[in-house]
């Protein structure tokens, strides 16, 4: 299968929702960018065209625009064909307000990735059923450390107490 | 062999003469103290908290290749059999909880071995938001450079700390004090296990 093949397919499953195709240097990954209130119809509607699960869950943090962007990478184990390509479901969301809906019900593996973006970004997935950190500890998680306004230190103060 | 009795060597088992050769040596040029420290340094057991990917080079460490055995250490289950831990690598502030909680388990006296750069001062990770380093949480014996040191590295920090156990008679003093005179207690900071609800 050619990736222009994969972009026909994902612009006739998901019709009118899709905004922009990129296929990236490659040829292996695809980018879509859908409407953010039309992503579980997306998510249902992948799903039944072969794209059976979910790789990967991220999100992207441009401060200056003032927006979050979320990836879902979706794959297929059962589909030969189209288990060489990548297909990367984009959309963004405003970053003063990270409130989204969740994919879990629809992907079960993409439960534990959410959790992850959860802990990261501070991202709330409606409709999670378990919202909670899952590598990080709760205090840590709260300083939300993957977004670009969180402050990595080159050089961490250590006190050493000096022996007598 | 002429003019020279074999008796009271190891290959002839005449056991009055191995006792009143023995009663000598205890009574008389040794100490028991010495003893304990001897007994003590050849029956370190390492316990299994294998925390990032040092845990690769302390698992060949004790394979055939590099036998870390004969030097009278073997890893062990259980942290309450235990009284050394060699901690591998990055100790993540999760992880550190668990450190502390195996370190409080292990029965006196027990050393520690902070194997790998990460150990040493967080290593790659040295500005990470999630780490700790493990001086923080307890007190070290022995450091081990290295990223990843070699298995004969883990051997020879073995063999450091017995030298040093023996040459400061640190079992003996924790017989006789009950405690370790030549290591300060260290208490962690920052609330390690505040994530962890019982």
């Amino acid at each position: 299968m050619e990736p222009q093949e994969v972009v026909d397919l994902v612009r006739r499953v998901l019709g009118d929702m899709v905004r922009d195709v990129k296929i990236w240097k490659g040829n292996d990954y695809i980018e879509v960018e859908i409407d953010a209130s039309s992503i579980r119809e997306a998510a249902a509607r992948m799903k039944e065209a072969g794209f059976d699960h979910v790789k990967d869950v991220t999100a992207v943090d441009y401060m200056k625009e003032g927006r979050f962007r979320i990836i879902y990478n979706l794959s297929s184990y059962n589909n030969f064909d189209l288990s060489y390509y990548i297909v990367g479901l984009a959309y963004d969301i405003p970053r003063d307000k990270p409130e989204t809906v969740s994919l879990a019900d629809i992907y079960t593996s993409a439960e534990f990735q959410e959790r992850e973006v959860y802990e990261g970004f501070g991202i709330i997935f409606k409709g999670h059923p378990d919202l909670k950190p899952l590598l990080l500890s709760p205090p840590v998680a709260e300083q939300k450390p993957l977004r670009k306004d969180f402050i990595v230190r080159e050089e961490p103060e250590i006190k050493v107490e000096k022996k007598r | 062999m002429s003019g020279e009795s074999p008796e009271g060597r190891a290959y002839v088992g005449n056991i009055n003469v191995s006792a009143r050769r023995a009663r000598k040596l205890l009574l008389g040029d040794l100490k028991l103290g010495k003893l304990v420290d001897w007994g003590t340094a050849f029956s370190l057991w390492p316990v299994h908290l294998t925390t990032s990917c040092c845990g690769c080079e302390f698992a060949a460490a004790w394979s055939p290749r590099f036998d870390n055995e004969q030097h009278g250490a073997l890893p062990w289950i259980g942290p309450r059999q235990t009284n050394m831990i060699i901690i591998e690598g990055t100790v993540s502030k999760k992880m550190a909880c668990a450190l502390r909680l195996v370190w409080e388990q292990m029965p006196q006296p027990k050393f520690a071995i902070a194997m790998g750069a990460c150990a040493l001062d967080g290593g790659i990770f040295y500005n990470s938001y999630n780490i700790v380093r493990p001086w923080q949480v307890v007190p070290v014996d022995v450091y081990i450079p290295g990223c990843p040191p070699r298995p004969e590295s883990v051997a020879r920090a073995i063999i450091e700390l017995q030298r040093k156990m023996r040459k400061k008679q640190i079992a003996s003093k924790f017989v006789e004090e009950g405690w370790r005179p030549d290591k300060e207690y260290v208490m962690p900071k920052e609330d390690l296990c505040s994530w962890w609800r019982g």
